[in-house]
């Protein structure tokens, strides 16, 4: 599956979708990876997810630490109640900086 | 059940006979079965993506074998002293003590390393096998595996048989190497023999064919160490008690066939 | 997700009849499990539960009856689609079973090895994010003998979990824990299922626990099945057997004397 990447402001936003499981997970790393290493600031669009396992939560988590060791901007948007249910499950809703969405992002970093 | 034991002893002995005949059916088929799936996962493992996985093999090569190198070269070498003291002695009723060096070849590489090499196997390896299985199946370990959806026999009978038929072959080789060198030692000293000499005699003397006769054996006896330690292993019953007791059979049994088996050999080898 | 699967049942059992020896230790169970549903299934030592299990498992082949499980018949099913079927079940056995051999993380990864292709990296912070969700973290790297009792439980939880399976069993998860890791425990299930909607299917001898996590408890007695209902149901039973299971009554089985004495001395008849 091929994610689609868009432009927001000074984010690039990846819009995983459908089932991100141990078959698709690989190619959702791969392409968050990818653009953390163009030097893109990252959002992940979560709002099609309507499945993750750990290993597309694992997959966030490695993103965000590369992100941070990059000096790079990373966050997950449209993060469902199914989705957030997971990411509680691992502790990681505290983790994570989560946004309703990418405008939203955008409207907290111009107030912080 | 009970009541007939009072009956014909006839029959009772009858029946145990026809009991423990099922039994041991039962069990070589059960054998059969392991050693069939065993060359099975070898083989078509790779292909269906669920491969013998090679760590293990290299471990159970390092326990069978690299740790017993020091045992195999100690013993072997002390068996070829023990054939060369014979040997002159008896040689020397007949003048001939300088074909000590011929006996000790042929019996060394045809029966006396092979036969050693896996006895000792046996008792170190094959006991171990036995009582690791066992243990893991008591502890659940094997449903575990199993619920996971891995075949235990693939993932530790299949290693365990093909390092057994690396190892004692080459541990074989090793022995008849030390036995040699064993013989050389005391003949060097009794008959002033030099070790040189005594190289060139053995190598003369030896056929390829006798190398290879205990090359064969050792790889049945290998088979036999594997198989019986396995499935020994596989079929434990009744907690650590069960561990203790299958571990004992194990060693018993194949031992006993491993001298049975070459006595089979060596009948129709050098018929 | 999968909303579109006709049937609610994730496990069906039809006639379940086992034998050990020539003892029947199952004799004709039926059950069904529905998606979603923490099913725990309930008896004293001998009530044949742990064997019901296996036969769940499908770790041996019943005398007869079928075992559908996911909407497949596991009792008629080839090695391959029984290795597929695994990669969506998950369990915690009574002792841990835990490999002697591996690391605690080794142990917790093994299901991914076998059954995905994931990155190194990935499969890492999978495994610490199971070995969190039970409260281990940090003890990735010690080998199983290193723990203690119920450390070993957790993290058997975190390997059968460690493939977010959609069904899930526990064999015997209080027993041998304090009453504070136990409790924990059953908590444990509870966020399991709500968070990552899984089936549960518990067996257990431990009252307490069995009436706060389940959904549905089966009473299972001498290879048949009791009752199956819900905690309610199982609590306002009439039924004799039940109530002493309940009470914790010694069963006190009726003496036919003429059947006693003969197995006292041995003649059969």
């Amino acid at each position: 599956m091929e994610y689609q990447a868009r432009v927001e402001g000074p984010y690039t936003v990846i819009a995983l979708a459908g089932e991100v499981d141990l078959h698709y997970s690989p190619q959702a790393r791969e392409q968050i990876l990818h653009h953390l290493g163009e030097q893109k600031n990252l959002l992940v669009d979560l709002s099609m997810v309507n499945y993750i396992d750990s290993s597309g939560v694992a997959s966030l988590v490695e993103g965000y630490q590369l992100a941070r060791k990059t000096g790079l901007a990373f966050g997950l948007v449209g993060v469902s109640e199914a989705v957030l249910q997971v990411l509680q499950l691992a502790r990681l809703d505290k983790v994570f900086p989560i946004h309703a969405s990418a405008s939203e992002r955008i409207v907290s970093d111009e107030q912080a | 059940m009970t009541s007939r034991r009072k009956e014909n002893p006839l029959l009772v002995f009858v029946e145990d006979v026809g009991r423990a005949t099922v039994r041991g059916i039962a069990e070589l088929g059960y054998v059969a079965g392991l050693l069939g799936e065993s060359l099975y996962w070898l083989v078509l493992g790779p292909r269906r993506r669920q491969p013998v996985r090679l760590a293990a093999v290299f471990g159970e090569m390092m326990n069978i074998g690299i740790q017993a190198i020091p045992i195999v070269a100690v013993l072997n070498l002390a068996i070829g002293i023990m054939l060369a003291i014979q040997g002159i002695a008896t040689l020397k009723l007949f003048g001939a003590e300088s074909q000590v060096v011929v006996g000790i070849a042929l019996s060394v590489t045809r029966e006396f390393s092979p036969l050693l090499v896996s006895i000792l196997v046996a008792g170190r390896s094959g006991s171990a096998i036995t009582a690791r299985i066992g243990t893991m199946l008591e502890s659940q370990e094997i449903d575990a595996l199993r619920v996971i959806g891995i075949s235990p026999v693939r993932y530790l009978a299949a290693p365990v048989l093909l390092a057994m038929l690396i190892i004692v072959p080459t541990l074989t080789i090793l022995g008849d190497f030390m036995g040699m060198l064993g013989g050389a030692i005391y003949s060097g000293v009794e008959l002033n023999i030099s070790l040189w000499a005594y190289a060139n005699r053995s190598i003369e003397v030896l056929a390829v064919d006798d190398i290879r006769q205990g090359l064969v054996k050792s790889t049945v006896f290998a088979v036999i160490i594997a198989m019986v330690g396995l499935s020994n292993g596989f079929q434990v019953r009744g907690g650590a008690a069960g561990v203790g007791r299958a571990t004992t059979r194990s060693v018993v049994m194949s031992i006993s066939y491993i001298v049975l088996a070459d006595m089979l050999f060596t009948y129709f080898l050098n018929r | 997700m999968a909303s579109d699967r006709p049937q609610p049942a994730i496990i069906e059992v039809q006639d379940l009849v086992a034998h050990y020896g020539v003892r029947r230790i199952l004799d004709g169970i039926s059950l069904t499990v529905n998606d979603g549903e923490i099913m725990v299934i309930m008896g004293g030592s001998g009530s044949g539960k742990s064997t019901l299990l296996r036969y769940l498992l499908g770790l041996n082949r019943p005398t007869s009856g079928k075992v559908r499980m996911l909407g497949k018949d596991i009792t008629h099913m080839s090695g391959q689609e029984l290795f597929e079927l695994r990669r969506n079940i998950g369990v915690a056995f009574q002792g841990g079973a835990l490999f002697g051999s591996m690391t605690v993380g080794e142990n917790i990864r093994l299901p991914l090895r076998e059954h995905a292709k994931l990155d190194e990296q990935t499969m890492q912070i999978m495994t610490r994010m199971k070995l969190e969700v039970v409260n281990l973290l940090g003890f990735e790297d010690l080998m199983p003998a290193e723990l203690s009792g119920g450390m070993v439980k957790r993290a058997a939880v975190a390997r059968a979990i460690i493939m977010d399976p959609k069904l899930l069993f526990f064999d015997e998860p209080s027993a041998g824990l304090d009453p504070v890791t136990a409790a924990e425990l059953d908590e444990l299930i509870l966020r399991l299922r709500d968070a990552m909607h899984m089936t549960i299917i518990v067996v257990t001898h431990e009252l307490e626990s069995a009436f706060k996590i389940a959904d549905r408890i089966a009473v299972l007695d001498a290879g048949k099945i009791l009752l199956c209902g819900s905690v309610d149901e199982v609590r306002q039973s009439g039924d004799e057997r039940i109530q002493d299971i309940l009470n914790r009554r010694p069963r006190n089985e009726d003496v036919d004397p003429e059947e006693y004495l003969r197995r006292l001395t041995g003649e059969a008849l």
